[in-house]
């Protein structure tokens, strides 16, 4: 029962979202137009309106390799971050030895950032004789510690009896967190999707540094590429934008229901 | 579970959701718009050539320069028939720029043509307008 009108809050709430929406407008504008972003007074609705950036887009550089090289490598970050933070999830759920210590060791691990392990992460790939390949460019990103933690507590929420039941049955662990865990848990299974995905999809540095041959560039790669091609590229540029955005804003779209579901599982609960 | 998940056959739940309809939409959308594509994409570009008073101008050479990554390039030239008319049947480019031009009569300015893929079969409507003696 609410004892205040609720159109306020909502009337506030649709201005910042309008707001929030400003830059991708505005991208997706200069992308039809090519217009000058420095224009001033600017103009809030395209004039003359065409799609020909991005048939540039799509013929100035191999846009339809790079953009199967990243399908290729989120897709196997995908794979591999719901298979393997699901399992890590699964063990933090259980009862331990230095459990806490573990737990300390993950989050403080949270704290490095990327570009501090970066040439241990190299040489590790290059003895591997991962370089250059898909695998290689997933590698460093098949599981993160964030996802671990949202498949924690998504398990959490999940009953012990739940748990005992399925191993008074015979169930070995695997099979647990297949058969019981994971299909109570697709609210983290879709964050772990979008986020793995959309960190995969962005990745800049470590495709940079790990692929050699043009063949194997990704499309952040090709952005790059792209800019140090051509000088006159503001409709061209913001077009390769969307079409680099759309993949991630989509997969977003789809799942948005379970992704919030995901962020917020464990978090009511008691 | 709800009682709309128990009827609903699993075959159905697989296949009518948004994560197979979605993707399946645009993957239809690519074979069509590919279907298209690969039936218009012989290079024609025809279009016609008139003076300045709007009468077909024959004779005339129509050449076609195509985009060469930062600057336009001499491709091929066709010339125009009794009426005016031009086929140019081996354009490779999504790019393109047309020019006119008769000796005695005058010649055109550059009129940029953009297609939506490479090679695409267009009539171009405006017709390329010759006017002052060259």
């Amino acid at each position: 029962m609410h004892r205040y009108p609720r159109w306020p809050i909502h009337l506030v709430l649709v201005g910042v979202s309008f707001l929030m929406l400003i830059p991708f407008y505005w991208v997706l504008k200069t992308s039809v137009t090519g217009e000058n972003i420095f224009a001033y007074p600017p103009s809030i609705l395209p004039k003359s309106p065409h799609p020909f950036y991005y048939v540039d887009v799509w013929y100035y550089i191999p846009f339809a390799r790079y953009f199967a090289n990243s399908v290729a490598v989120s897709m196997i970050a995908v794979i591999a971050n719901v298979v393997l933070n699901a399992m890590a999830g699964y063990a933090l759920t259980r009862d331990f030895p230095a459990k806490a210590f573990v737990l300390l060791l993950f989050l403080s691990c949270m704290m490095v950032p990327f570009q501090a392990t970066i040439i241990p992460a190299y040489l590790i790939t290059g003895r591997l004789g991962l370089l250059d390949s898909y695998l290689g460019l997933a590698l460093p990103q098949f599981s993160t510690i964030v996802c671990i933690f949202v498949f924690k507590a998504s398990f959490d929420a999940v009953p012990r009896s739940l748990i005992d039941a399925a191993r008074i049955d015979g169930l070995a662990e695997w099979r647990i967190v297949w058969k019981v865990m994971l299909p109570l848990a697709k609210g983290a299974i879709a964050t772990n999707v979008i986020l793995a995905f959309i960190w995969s999809w962005n990745n800049f540095l470590w495709p940079l540094i790990v692929t050699r041959s043009a063949d194997m560039q990704t499309l952040p790669l090709g952005l790059a590429r792209f800019l140090s091609y051509q000088e006159d590229t503001t409709g061209a540029l913001y077009a390769f934008c969307i079409m680099v955005l759309a993949p991630g804003i989509l997969l977003f779209l789809l799942a948005q229901k379970e992704f919030i579901r995901g962020l917020t599982s464990g978090a009511t609960k008691g | 579970m709800s009682a709309d998940e128990i009827e609903t056959p699993p075959w159905r739940r697989l296949l009518i959701n948004r994560f197979v309809l979605v993707p399946a939409a645009i993957a239809m959308a690519i074979v069509l718009w590919n279907v298209y594509v690969s039936t218009h994409n012989h290079g024609v570009v025809a279009g016609r050539v008139v003076d300045a008073a709007g009468q077909p101008v024959s004779g005339a050479t129509v050449v076609l320069w195509v985009l060469n990554f930062t600057t336009y390039v001499e491709k091929t030239s066709a010339t125009t028939d009794s009426t005016g008319r031009f086929v140019i049947t081996d354009n490779d480019s999504h790019n393109i720029r047309l020019a006119a031009e008769k000796p005695g009569v005058g010649r055109s300015p550059r009129v940029p043509v953009r297609l939506y893929f490479r090679a695409q079969d267009i009539e171009v409507r405006e017709p390329l307008t010759i006017s002052g003696a060259s």
